[in-house]
Formats: structure tokens, sequence, C-alpha cells
């Protein structure tokens, strides 16, 4: 097998710029724009707070869709022949917060520090943290994480995570709340490790972002699917859970999405049991800050401007970090135009 | 110079659409590999299979359509005159009329590129390896390997236990 080729614009470094930028984050859109800048001669430094560059291709999404391999290989390129210098288990922050993930990182740099001791940064930190759905009882013990429960159940498998920490899910009743590509994996994952699998979406089949098809694989392996469904608590016994209260739905008039909405039905309450539960919904971006150092909106991305340049003068955003949740493809188109901006910059263009 | 082939393995595809990304980048906005969004969503990424016996260039009256050394089916846009007869043979709707060309657009294999030495984009940076390119014995050895692996599965009786473990059947098995 051979890696991702990130640099695939040239054929080797050409001559130096003598400009040096770092990169915070190695996911695909952290990852695709040092594979740019490298082919125009920049010296690329990489941040991340995970052990090893590759972003949620590497420690989250199955192997069965994007092969570890590939992925190690392709970084590995970016080090060995174009001088990329990774810095692993370093989580930059301005600021603090806890994100998902953070067990691996045992340095912290500030975003300032990098933006002082760089030409240009660029972020590309992606969506690392789950925010509470807000019901009732959605903190009790046996509720997961998506990106915890995949990324232990990964973890494990390249060795990075005990395999006690992977729980035994063996006929486990497992009900995931969502229907997007987050939910199909989780649902994939523990429906291979031996769990009775239940999704739970408040439309139907026809909206799910992750699509009939997709869905349709999982229900020919025997994992249930529920639609018109929304979750109104979740019932807990000494502090575990033990059901999930659901309210059934119809779809109304369209949102601003144009899909139509989906609307709770007034007393259709009613019970399933369950010994997990995972929210796939939610994901929020994780910015390297909290407080005002650099613009976000309100739903927590980096605002950024047509070049890709967030409020601070030289500091860069691109990827799910600046858009949300999206695809890997949207992290690399980002990332490539990120890097022309940033290259454009450096020389004075724009 | 050995014939090249640019084989996309749909088995293998995840439908993250970084192929035509990379294309739509190295092409100003007119990317040759085009998803096609199923009903079901499913992302099927189509491009040029470069066919053997081409029925494009067989049917192309001006001669527009020629194969390189390299393998690729290419077209000289100045002799195209925009008849469309190459789109209604192809079984894939693959060449696209571009009214600001005024010729037939496709995929070149990526022509400029591999007069650089450099390959096919979306071959390289598929995060699946999903696209192969290269000679056709490797091709085919590693498609054929792909498929082996999943073979033993298909034939013998596996236990629960041991289908579940199977990381590399993930959509084979059903
Ligand atoms: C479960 C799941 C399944 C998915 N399946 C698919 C799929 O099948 N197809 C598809 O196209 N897309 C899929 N996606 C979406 C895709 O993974 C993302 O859109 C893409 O990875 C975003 O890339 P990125 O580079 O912006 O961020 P990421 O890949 O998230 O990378 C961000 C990097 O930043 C690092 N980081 C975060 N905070 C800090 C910090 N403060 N300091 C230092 N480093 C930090 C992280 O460790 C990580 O390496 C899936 C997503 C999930 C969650
Ligand atoms: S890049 Fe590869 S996996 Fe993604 S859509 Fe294209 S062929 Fe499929
Ligand atoms: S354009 Fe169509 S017919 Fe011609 S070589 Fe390509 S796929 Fe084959």
């Amino acid at each position: 097998m051979r890696g991702i080729k990130f640099s695939f614009l040239c054929k080797e470094k050409p001559q130096r710029t003598g400009k040096r930028v770092a990169i915070v984050g190695a996911g695909p859109a952290g990852l695709t724009a040092a594979g740019y800048l490298v082919c125009k001669g920049h010296d690329v430094d990489i941040y991340d707070k995970m052990p090893e560059p590759g972003g949620l291709m590497l420690f989250v999404i199955p192997e069965f869709r994007i092969p570890v391999e590939r992925v190690r290989l392709g970084a590995k390129e970016l080090e060995e022949e174009f001088e990329v210098t990774y810095y692993p288990k370093t989580k930059v922050m301005e600021g603090e917060r806890e994100d998902e993930g953070d067990e691996f990182y045992e340095r912290v740099v500030k975003l300032s520090e990098l933006r002082e001791n760089y030409d240009a940064v660029l972020i590309a930190t992606g969506i690392w943290n789950v925010g509470r759905i807000g019901i009732p009882g959605d903190d009790l013990e046996g509720i997961l994480s998506p990106l915890e429960l995949l990324f232990w159940i990964k973890g494990a498998e390249l060795g990075y995570v005990p395999k006690e920490k992977v729980p035994d899910l063996r006929g486990k009743r497992v009900g995931i709340i969502g229907a997007g590509l987050t939910a199909v994996d989780a649902a994939f994952e523990c429906n291979r490790l031996g769990a009775e699998v239940e999704i739970f979406y408040r439309r139907t089949i026809r909206e799910a972002p992750a699509g009939a098809y997709e869905i349709n694989i999982l229900r020919n392996r025997g994992v249930k699917w529920f639609e018109l469904v929304t979750p109104k608590r979740v019932i807990g016994e000494n502090g575990r859970v033990k059901a999930i209260e659901l309210l059934r739905t119809r779809l109304g008039e369209p949102d601003e999405t144009g899909r139509r909405r989906p609307v709770p039905i007034e007393g259709s309450e009613f019970q399933v049991e369950l010994d997990y539960l995972v929210f796939a919904i939610g994901m929020v971006p994780t910015p390297p800050v909290n407080g005002s150092y650099i613009a976000t909106d309100r739903r927590g991305r980096i605002v950024v401007d047509s070049r890709h340049m967030t409020s601070v003068e030289g500091i860069f955003a691109a990827g799910d970090v600046a858009n949300g949740p999206t695809k890997v493809s949207r992290a690399i188109k980002d990332g490539l135009y990120a890097a022309v901006s940033i290259d454009r910059w450096l020389r004075g263009e724009s | 110079m050995e014939r090249k082939y640019l084989y996309l393995d749909y088995l293998t595809c995840i439908g993250c659409e970084t192929c035509e990304t990379v294309c739509d980048f190295i092409h100003d906005g007119s990317p040759h590999i085009r998803i096609y969004v199923t009903e079901n969503k499913q992302y099927l990424p189509i491009n040029c299979k470069h066919c053997d016996d081409a029925p494009c260039v067989r049917v192309c009256p001006t001669h527009a359509i020629y194969r390189d050394e390299d393998g690729a089916v290419r077209i000289h846009e100045d002799k195209c005159i925009g008849c469309l007869a190459c789109l209604q043979v192809c079984p894939y709707g693959v060449p696209f009329y571009s009214l600001k060309v005024r010729a037939i657009t496709k995929c070149d294999m990526c022509a400029d590129r591999r007069e650089e030495g450099l390959e096919p984009a979306c071959a390289l940076m598929c995060p699946a390896e999903a696209i192969q390119y290269g000679p056709l014995v490797m091709v085919l050895e590693l498609v054929n390997e792909r498929r082996a692996k999943n073979i033993p599965e298909h034939r013998r009786e596996l236990g629960e236990e041991e289908l579940r473990k199977s990381v590399s059947s993930g959509y084979v098995l059903l």
C-alpha cells in the first residue's frame, strides 16, 4: 500500500523560501495544506495533541473505510521527503478548555506564541467536542460520546488505549441517536462488537444525512432503524442508563436546510430499554482558543474571510473547525485553498 | 511506453468525494471526475475509463479522439466539432461539452502532470486507495488480492463471532 500523497502537486521540495508556517491539527485539512505549502518551498511544522498525525481519519473513522496504513504512510512521506516536523502530544491553546482526546497531550503551547514564532499559522483542529443535548438524564453513566467510543475501539486496535477501556458490548443493547456519518460508524462498530444496536432518528430515512444506502447496509446486518422519534429523557437506575423515553414525531414545514422539520407529537411517549446510549449529534468545533483571541461565531466555528484568514492577521483556519462537521473532501478542499492564500500572503501578494 | 490504467474500485470507494475535489482544484473548478449521488445517497465517482476498445474513438466523425502513449483517451480540441456523438455512445456519459473551450473536455489522465512525471491526482489523494493508476497487471493484482481476501469468508460458514471480527469486509459480506 502507498500513502495518501498530500504533496501531490510536486515531485520534490523546491528551493526554500525561508518562510516558516505552523499548522495546528494534523487531520486531512492540515496535512493537505502542509502538502501544498512544502511544494511552494515553505518550511512546515505541525502541532497535534494526539500521539500521531491523521486526525479523525486515523483515530475515529473505522479501518474498513480508510486504512490506517494509507494515512500513516502519507504523513510519513511529508516528514521524510519534505522535512515537515511533527510535534505530537502537543495541545495548542489560548485560554483553557477540555476537549475529547485530551488524555494524550503532554505539552501545551499558546496560539499567540506560534503567531510570534512563525511567519503564518493555520488552524485545522476540527470538531473534537460533543455538546450536551440538554434533556433530563443526559449525563448518566452508560451515555457514551461517539468520538470517545469510536476512539476507544480504534485506539485499542492501534495500541493507544488499554483493551479494558473498550466496554464489552457483546449482547448489550446500544441506542444511537442521529443518522449522520458519525451515527452510522458508531452503529457499524457496535454491531461488529456484538451489540444489539438500534438507531433513533427524528426524520425519515429519506432525510438521513448518511443516506439510505449506508443505513440499509446496517439494517441487513441486524441493526434496527427507528425513524420519526426524538429523545425526551433518559431514564436511569442507580446512576446508570436503563431506558430512553422517546416521543414520536411527524414532519412539518421545511426548515432553513430545506428538509421538513420534525414536530414532536404530544402524548406519544414510549420507552426503549438500553444498556448504552450514544448521542451521535451536536459535535462542536474546537478552535485552539477559549476567549476573544480570535473571533468565532455562535456555533463555535472560527470566522474566516475569503482568504481563510481569521480575525488575527497571519492566522488562517480550514476544515471542520471553520465549517462545522462536513466530510474529508471538504476538509481537503479547504486545506488546499487556505494554503493557496497563505502562500500568496507570505509572498506579499494579498 | 507501457499502457496505464486508471481503475476505480467501487467496492473500496467510500464516497468521500476527495477525487472530485482535487480534480476540481487542478482544473480550476471543472472536475473531470464527478460524483453522482444516487437516490439512496450512494456517492459514485464517475470518470473516463479510457476503454480498450473505446466507442467514443470509433464514433468520432472528425477523428478528434485519440489514445496517447500512456493509454489515455484524449481529445484534439481543435478537431472537435461539438456533435456530441461521443456522448451518445459512452456508457458512462463521460464526454462533457464545454461552451468555453468549444470542445469536449474529459479526463486526460492528468496529461500535464504526467509530463512532469506526476501521477493522476485523484489516485494519489484518495484516502481509501480506491483508484489505481498503473500497468494493467499491477491494477489487476491489487484488485484480485483485495477480493481474494474476502473469498474464504464467502465460502466458509463463519461463526457469529468471527463474522463480527472481520473488519476487511465492510461491504462485501452483504
Ligand atoms: C465518526 C465519524 C465518521 C466519519 N466518516 C466519514 C466518512 O466516511 N467520509 C467522509 O468523507 N467524512 C467522514 N467523517 C468526517 C471527516 O472525518 C471530517 O470532516 C474530517 O476529518 C475533518 O478534517 P479536519 O482536518 O478539519 O479535522 P480532523 O480530522 O478532526 O483533525 C483535527 C486534528 O486537530 C487536532 N487537534 C484538535 N484540537 C487541537 C488542539 N487544541 N491542539 C492541537 N491539536 C488539536 C486533533 O487531534 C486532530 O488530529 C466522519 C466523521 C466522524 C466523526
Ligand atoms: S476519493 Fe476515493 S473513496 Fe473518495 S469518492 Fe473518490 S474514489 Fe471514492
Ligand atoms: S469517454 Fe466513455 S467511451 Fe470513451 S474511453 Fe472514456 S469511458 Fe470509454
